[in-house]
């Protein structure tokens, strides 16, 4: 239905692995190229995994050499466990990301390695509708995992957003797939 | 205590009032992973995903000790009536 390039080259970004200059990124990310590169990795610098503070610190280091727009991202990595888990800087944080990609997946494994039904079967429907769209793979942080259950008001994962409004979980999913409601809610949000 | 479909019953039957509840152990007996479908007059006039936000709510305590939960249906008395008027119009013909 949509002849939009997908998102499979896209870098995540959430990614820790992501070496790529702002530029590179841009050119990379139709999604992401229109809106500040501060934006779109912000989120690196605190979602990098736990337990890999020296990852995090080099990855955040390396985010403010290559860009003038030196990275704001404040937030520590926060406590883990369920308890206080959505800051005021993650919940500002998961803010920008929504509404800086048209389609956010928080799901369980990746775009390419979902590792729960129920995710996998978001991941396909929006990969047959040929969306393209953002995932974060949720079992990577605790923190963020605990954390956008309170943001999202959702116990469960999956969790669909579009253009930057929580859509729902894998049932709601399909059940607007079905009637045809998810089709023309993302060709009116992609279009916009 | 270990989540039961019983208990999965009461707690929504108490909390929505359903006029029709079936509740499905998925998990094999384990009480980890249930499907629900549900038709309650407490849905009139909210939308799937404010249906699915209640009964998610009225399941808070219970979410927190299993691993998965799946909302076949949410549906209002009128539409359940009509479904079923539907399903017995289909097996007629």
């Amino acid at each position: 239905m949509m002849s939009m390039a997908t998102s499979q080259s896209l870098q995540s970004p959430f990614s820790i692995t992501s070496t790529i200059s702002s530029s590179q990124f841009r050119r990379t990310n139709p999604l992401l190229g229109h809106f500040s590169f501060k934006a779109a990795v912000c989120p690196s610098g605190l979602f990098a995994k736990e337990n890999s503070s020296r990852t995090a610190r080099r990855h955040r280091a390396g985010f403010k050499r290559r860009s003038s727009t030196a990275l704001q991202c404040t937030a520590s990595h926060g406590p883990t466990g369920s308890t206080g888990a959505l800051t005021p800087e993650l919940k500002a944080t998961l803010d920008k990301f929504i509404t800086s990609n048209k389609v956010v997946l928080f799901m369980k494994g990746t775009k390419d390695f979902p590792q729960c039904g129920f995710s996998n079967t978001v991941v396909q429907v929006l990969k047959s509708l040929n969306v393209p769209f953002e995932t974060f793979n949720i079992l990577e942080n605790e923190t963020l995992r605990q954390g956008l259950k309170q943001y999202s008001s959702w116990p469960t994962f999956p969790q669909l957003y579009i253009d930057g409004e929580f859509f729902g979980g894998c049932d709601i999913t399909i059940e607007a797939y079905k009637s045809g409601e998810l089709q023309e809610l993302l060709e009116r949000a992609i279009c916009s | 205590m270990a989540v039961t479909k019983e208990i999965m019953e009461t707690t929504l039957t108490n909390k929505l009032q359903p006029i029709y509840l079936n509740v499905l152990d998925t998990s094999g007996g384990c009480g980890t992973s249930f499907a629900v479908e549900i038709v309650s007059s407490q849905f009139d006039g909210k939308r799937s995903l404010d249906r699915h936000r209640m009964v998610n709510s009225a399941l808070a305590e219970e979410l927190k000790r299993i691993h998965a939960l799946s909302l076949k249906m949410t549906r209002t008395p009128q539409q359940w009536n009509e479904q079923q008027a539907q399903e017995s119009r289909g097996a007629t013909n």
